[in-house]
C-alpha cells in the first residue's frame, strides 16, 4: 500500500512542477524579485498609472492615465515644466503673435520622428484638422473651437514653409498656449494613421499595438495587454540628451491591492494610486506625495428636481443654498478626504489663473466660510428654509423636525469616498430633519443618470483640462454635455432663467480685453453659485507612492504625469 | 457516436443561437452605454459613433447585422478602444488557456492521488489530513487565497515579484486557480473510490489473485472517474476562460477581466462575442465530457 501511495504522490509532484512552471517563468521570477527588491536596474523606471488604456492615439485619447502615456511619447508645440509653468518644446522660443490677438505664428525647431524622418509644420496642420474631423470622432475635438475653420470645417491652420506654423483664431485666446501643450494637439505621423485606416473607419489603429511612430521622450517598444507596457528611449527626441532614463516599464492594473503589493515588493517604483484603507497610514510617509491639481469635488443640484415644486426660482436657490451652509466640508476633508484638501468656497479652484497674468480668486474671496460651514450654520440654514415655507420644531435631541417634511434622494456612484462623504451630508442634513436617501448606482448608469437629470441631488467633480476658468464655466451652457444641473433646459418654474448666463458665456469667448473678460468671468461664478445648484465641498488633490531614489517625476495641474526627465539612483 | 455527435453539434449550434438572441436584447436593455463618460462627449461625437457601429439602427436590424457580420467571421469592433475583437480574444484566451490549463492539470492530476489516497486510507491520518485540507480548499473563496499567497510569497518571503513586464509569473496563480476544484475533485474521487472498492468486481479481481496496483488502478480507479468526469469536463472550460479575481491580482492579461470590462463600458460587439465564445467552450466541453464518458465506460451508451 505505501509503494501505492508513494506512486501516487510522485505522480502528483511531477505535474504540479511542471504545471506552475518549474522552468522559465519560475526563474524569470526569482530573479526578477532579486532586482526589484535591490533597485540596481538604475535606466528603468517601472510605473503603474492604471490598467489598460483605451486609446494611445493622442486625439482619440478621453482618459487621464492616456494622456501621461501620450505626454511622454508625444510632444508638441509646448510644454509643462517642473513647476507647472508652460515652456516652448517644439516651438522655437515665444510665438508671434498679431496685435490683434487672432494670429499666432510659431517657428519650429528642427525635430524628427522615431523613424528618423523629419517632423515639418505639416504633421501639426494635418494631426490638428485629423483630430476635428467629424470622421475621427474625438471627444476633445472641442478643443480646438479656438482656432477659426474654413468653409469645409479644417482649421485655419497653416504650415508657411516646413518650420512655420500659422494658426488663425476665432478671437483672442488668453489660454490658447495651455492648449497646444494638451494631448489633442500633439503630432500625429500621417503615413501611420492612414495606412493602419484604409477605409476610414478604424482611425486609431495605428497606435494599437507597440512599434508606431511617435517623436516624444519615449516609444512603445512591448504592449502585453494588460499586463505591461515598455516604452525604449527615444534616441531622435529633441531632448534626447536630457532623458535619462532607458525604458519605463507600465504595470497595467487598476487592483489597488495588487499595486501597492508590487510597490511595496519593491516591483514598482512609482504608483499612482493608493487603496483608500491605506491612505491615512501613509500620511507621514516620505514617498506618499500630495500635489496640487486643478479640480473642485461638488455636489449638484437638479434645479428641476421634484423637491422644489411649489417654490419660485429665487426661494429654490435659497433652499440650495441652505443645504449648501448645512455642509461641514472640514469633517469631509478631515475624515474621508485625509489627503489635506482646502475646503471649498468657491466652484473655481484656488490657483487657476485668470487669463491676465493673474489668479482667478483671491485668496481671501470665497462665497462663504468653507471652514466653518456645519454645525455652526445651523441656525441661518434654518432661516433660509423659513423663507422657502418650512417650519421647525426642537425634538428635545438636539435636533429637529422639519414641516412639511423633506424627503430628497442623494444619488452617487459605487466608491468607498463618494459613498462615505454622501453619508456625511445625510447626516448634516438630518440636523434639521431632512432625510436624504442614498441611492448607490453602477458608474455607468450613474452617468447617464445624472446627464439625464433622474435626481435630486448628486454627486459630482471637474479636473479641469486646461490652466482657464472658462473651462469650468462654459460647463453650465444651457444644453452643454456636461451640464448636470439641467440648468437652462429645465422647464420647471423654479429653475433659474438661464439665458443671461449663455450671453455672458458667449461675451467671454469674444472679449478681447483680457482684463475685462476676467470681471465678466467672476460674473460669471457669481451667477453660477448664486443659484445654489452647484455646491463645492473641497478642491482636489493628487496622490501618488513614489520610491525615494527617483527625482524629476513631475506633474502637471491637469494630472498629467511627466517621467522623460526622470533619474533613478541605486539604494 | 458520429450520428451523436452529429446530433449535438446541430442541438449546439441551435442552443449558440439562442444565447445570442437573449444576451443581444438583454444587453441592449440594462441602462447605460457605450459612450458615457465623466467628461461628456459631444452630442456629434456620439451620432458619428453610433453610425459607424450601427447602434443608430433598430435592434431587430443591428441583430441582423450583427448576426450576418459574425456568420462572415467578423466579430466586429470594440466600442471601447477600436480594437479588432477576434485578435484581442483570441489572444486573451491563450493566455487564460495557458493559466488555466495547468491550473486544471494541477487540479485534476492531485485531486484524483489525494481522493485514491483518501480512500485507501480511509479513517487514517493521511485521510483526516486530507479531508480538512480540501475542506480548507473549497470553504476558501479565490480572491482570499490569491491575496494571501501574493502577501505570503511576494511580499513576506520575496520568493516571487508581483510584477514584471518580462514574464509573467504562473506558480501563485496557478495554484489559487487550481486549489478549489483540486479539493472537490479530491473529494469526488475519494466517494467514488469508496465505493468502488466496495463493488463485487473489486473483490472479484482480488479473489482471483490480481496484484493490488492493477485493482486499484485498472478496476477501481477507472470507475470511480466516472463522476468526476462530469465535473471535470465544464471546470476544464470554466478555468480555461479565465477568472477575472485571479487575473486581475497577479496582473495576466487573460479573458477573465474582459467579460466584465465590457460589460462595465457597455462593449456591445465584446460582451456578444465573449458569451459567444464562451458558450461554444462549454459545448466542446460538454461533448468531450460525454465521448470521454463512453471512453472510460463502453457500457454507456450516448444516444
Amino acid at each position: 500500500m505505501k509503494k501505492i501511495i508513494a506512486t501516487l504522490l510522485a505522480c502528483a509532484m511531477v505535474v504540479s512542477l511542471a504545471a506552475c512552471g518549474g522552468n522559465k517563468d519560475a526563474k524569470s521570477g526569482s530573479e526578477n524579485a532579486t532586482a526589484s527588491t535591490t533597485s540596481t536596474d538604475t535606466t528603468t523606471l517601472r510605473i503603474n498609472l492604471a490598467s489598460e488604456p483605451g486609446y494611445l492615439d493622442p486625439a482619440l485619447n478621453s482618459s487621464v492615465d492616456g494622456a501621461c502615456l501620450a505626454v511622454n511619447s508625444f510632444v508638441g508645440l509646448y510644454v509643462y515644466d517642473e513647476n507647472s509653468q508652460l515652456q516652448p518644446a517644439l516651438s522655437d522660443g515665444e510665438p508671434e503673435i498679431s496685435e490683434d490677438g487672432l494670429t499666432y505664428t510659431f517657428k519650429l525647431i528642427e525635430s524628427k520622428w522615431s523613424n528618423g524622418e523629419e517632423l515639418t509644420a505639416n504633421d501639426f496642420v494635418y494631426s490638428w484638422n485629423r483630430a476635428v474631423a467629424p470622421e475621427t470622432a474625438a471627444d476633445y475635438a472641442y478643443m480646438f473651437t479656438p482656432i477659426a475653420t474654413n468653409d469645409d470645417g479644417t482649421l485655419q491652420v497653416e504650415a508657411v514653409d516646413d518650420y512655420t506654423l500659422k494658426v488663425q483664431l476665432v478671437s483672442p485666446c488668453a489660454y490658447f498656449l495651455d492648449l497646444v501643450a494638451f494631448p489633442t494637439y500633439l503630432p500625429v505621423y500621417q503615413k501611420g494613421v492612414e495606412e493602419a485606416n484604409p477605409d476610414g473607419t478604424t482611425p486609431g489603429a495605428w497606435a494599437q499595438e507597440a512599434g508606431f511612430v511617435s517623436n516624444g521622450a519615449f516609444t512603445l517598444d512591448t504592449w502585453n495587454h494588460e499586463e505591461s507596457m515598455v516604452y525604449v528611449k527615444n534616441p531622435n527626441y529633441y531632448r534626447a540628451d536630457d532623458v535619462k532614463l532607458e525604458k519605463l516599464e507600465f504595470m497595467l492594473s487598476a487592483d489597488d491591492t495588487a499595486i501597492y503589493a508590487a510597490y511595496n515588493a519593491g516591483d514598482l517604483d512609482f504608483a499612482d494610486s493608493v487603496p483608500t484603507d491605506e491612505v491615512g497610514n501613509l500620511l507621514d510617509n516620505p514617498e506618499f506625495n500630495i500635489i496640487d491639481t486643478l479640480g473642485t469635488y461638488y455636489v449638484c443640484f437638479n434645479v428641476g428636481s421634484k423637491m422644489f415644486d411649489g417654490l419660485t426660482a429665487e426661494q429654490a436657490a435659497e433652499m440650495r443654498q441652505a443645504l449648501s451652509l448645512l455642509i461641514d466640508r472640514q469633517y469631509i476633508v478631515d475624515t474621508v478626504g485625509q489627503t489635506g484638501q482646502v475646503p471649498a468656497d468657491t466652484f473655481i479652484p484656488d490657483g487657476m489663473a485668470d487669463g491676465n497674468g493673474g489668479v482667478f480668486e483671491a485668496s481671501d474671496f470665497g462665497y462663504y466660510d468653507a471652514t466653518k460651514t456645519g454645525a455652526e450654520k445651523v441656525e441661518e440654514a434654518k432661516a433660509l428654509l423659513e423663507d422657502c415655507g418650512y417650519s421647525f420644531e426642537d425634538d428635545g435631541n438636539g435636533g429637529y423636525t422639519i414641516s412639511p417634511a423633506l424627503s430628497v434622494t442623494y444619488l452617487t456612484n459605487s466608491g468607498t469616498g463618494h459613498e462615505a462623504i454622501a453619508q456625511c451630508i445625510q447626516q448634516d442634513w438630518g440636523a434639521l430633519g431632512i432625510e436624504v436617501n442614498i441611492e448607490t448606482e453602477e458608474w455607468n448608469v450613474f452617468l447617464e443618470d445624472r446627464k439625464a437629470g433622474n435626481y435630486d441631488i448628486a454627486r459630482n467633480g471637474w479636473i479641469a483640462d486646461f490652466n482657464d476658468p472658462i473651462n469650468m464655466l462654459e460647463m453650465w451652457l444651457s444644453g452643454g454635455g456636461n451640464n448636470d444641473t439641467q440648468l437652462g433646459t429645465s422647464n420647471s418654474a423654479a429653475a433659474p432663467k438661464w439665458d443671461e448666463y449663455d450671453a455672458l458665456i458667449n461675451q467671454i469667448y469674444t472679449e478681447t480685453d483680457f482684463a475685462k473678460r476676467v470681471d465678466l468671468m467672476r460674473q460669471a461664478e457669481d451667477m453660477l453659485m448664486e443659484t445654489g445648484a452647484i455646491v463645492p465641498i473641497y478642491y482636489s488633490n493628487d496622490i501618488y507612492l513614489q520610491k525615494p531614489n527617483v527625482k524629476g517625476v513631475y506633474a502637471s495641474l491637469n494630472q498629467n504625469k511627466y517621467f522623460m526627465y526622470a533619474e533613478k539612483t541605486a539604494e | 457516436m458520429t450520428k451523436y455527435i452529429t446530433k449535438r453539434i446541430l442541438l449546439a449550434i441551435v442552443s449558440i443561437w439562442i444565447i445570442t438572441l437573449i444576451t443581444f436584447f438583454t444587453m441592449n436593455a440594462i441602462p447605460g452605454g457605450p459612450f458615457n463618460k465623466e467628461k461628456a462627449t459631444s452630442a456629434a461625437v456620439i451620432a458619428t459613433l453610433e453610425a459607424r457601429y450601427n447602434l443608430d439602427k433598430p435592434l431587430g436590424e443591428q441583430y441582423v447585422l450583427y448576426m450576418t457580420n459574425l456568420l462572415h467571421g467578423d466579430w466586429g469592433i470594440s466600442l471601447h478602444s477600436g480594437r479588432d475583437i477576434w485578435t484581442d480574444i483570441w489572444s486573451r484566451f491563450q493566455v487564460s488557456a495557458k493559466l488555466g490549463g495547468r491550473a486544471a492539470a494541477v487540479a485534476i492530476v492531485i485531486g484524483i492521488v489525494l481522493g485514491s489516497i483518501a480512500a485507501l486510507t480511509r479513517n487514517k491520518l493521511p485521510d483526516r489530513l486530507i479531508v480538512f485540507f480540501t475542506t480548507l480548499g473549497t470553504a476558501m473563496p479565490s480572491f482570499v487565497l490569491a491575496t494571501l499567497l501574493l502577501l505570503v510569497f511576494c511580499l513576506k518571503l520575496s520568493l516571487i515579484p508581483v510584477w514584471s513586464s518580462s514574464d509573467p509569473n504562473y506558480i501563485l496563480p496557478v495554484i489559487a486557480l487550481s486549489v478549489y476544484p483540486m479539493a472537490y475533485i479530491t473529494r469526488l474521487t475519494k466517494t467514488s473510490m469508496l465505493d468502488a472498492l466496495n463493488q463485487d468486481y473489486v473483490r472479484t479481481a482480488r479473489a482471483k489473485g490480481v496484484s493490488k496496483v492493477k485493482v486499484i488502478f485498472v478496476h477501481a480507479l477507472r470507475n470511480a472517474l466516472i463522476p468526476v468526469i462530469t465535473y471535470v469536463g465544464p471546470m476544464v472550460a470554466y478555468i480555461l476562460t479565465g477568472s477575472m479575481v485571479v487575473e486581475n491580482i497577479f496582473t495576466i492579461g487573460g479573458l477573465g477581466s474582459v467579460f466584465v470590462t465590457s460589460i462595465n463600458n457597455r462593449d456591445y460587439p465584446v460582451i456578444m462575442a465573449v458569451t459567444i465564445f464562451l458558450a461554444i467552450l462549454m459545448v466542446i466541453a460538454n461533448l468531450l465530457t460525454d465521448i470521454v464518458y463512453k471512453l472510460v465506460d463502453p457500457r454507456i451508451k450516448l444516444d
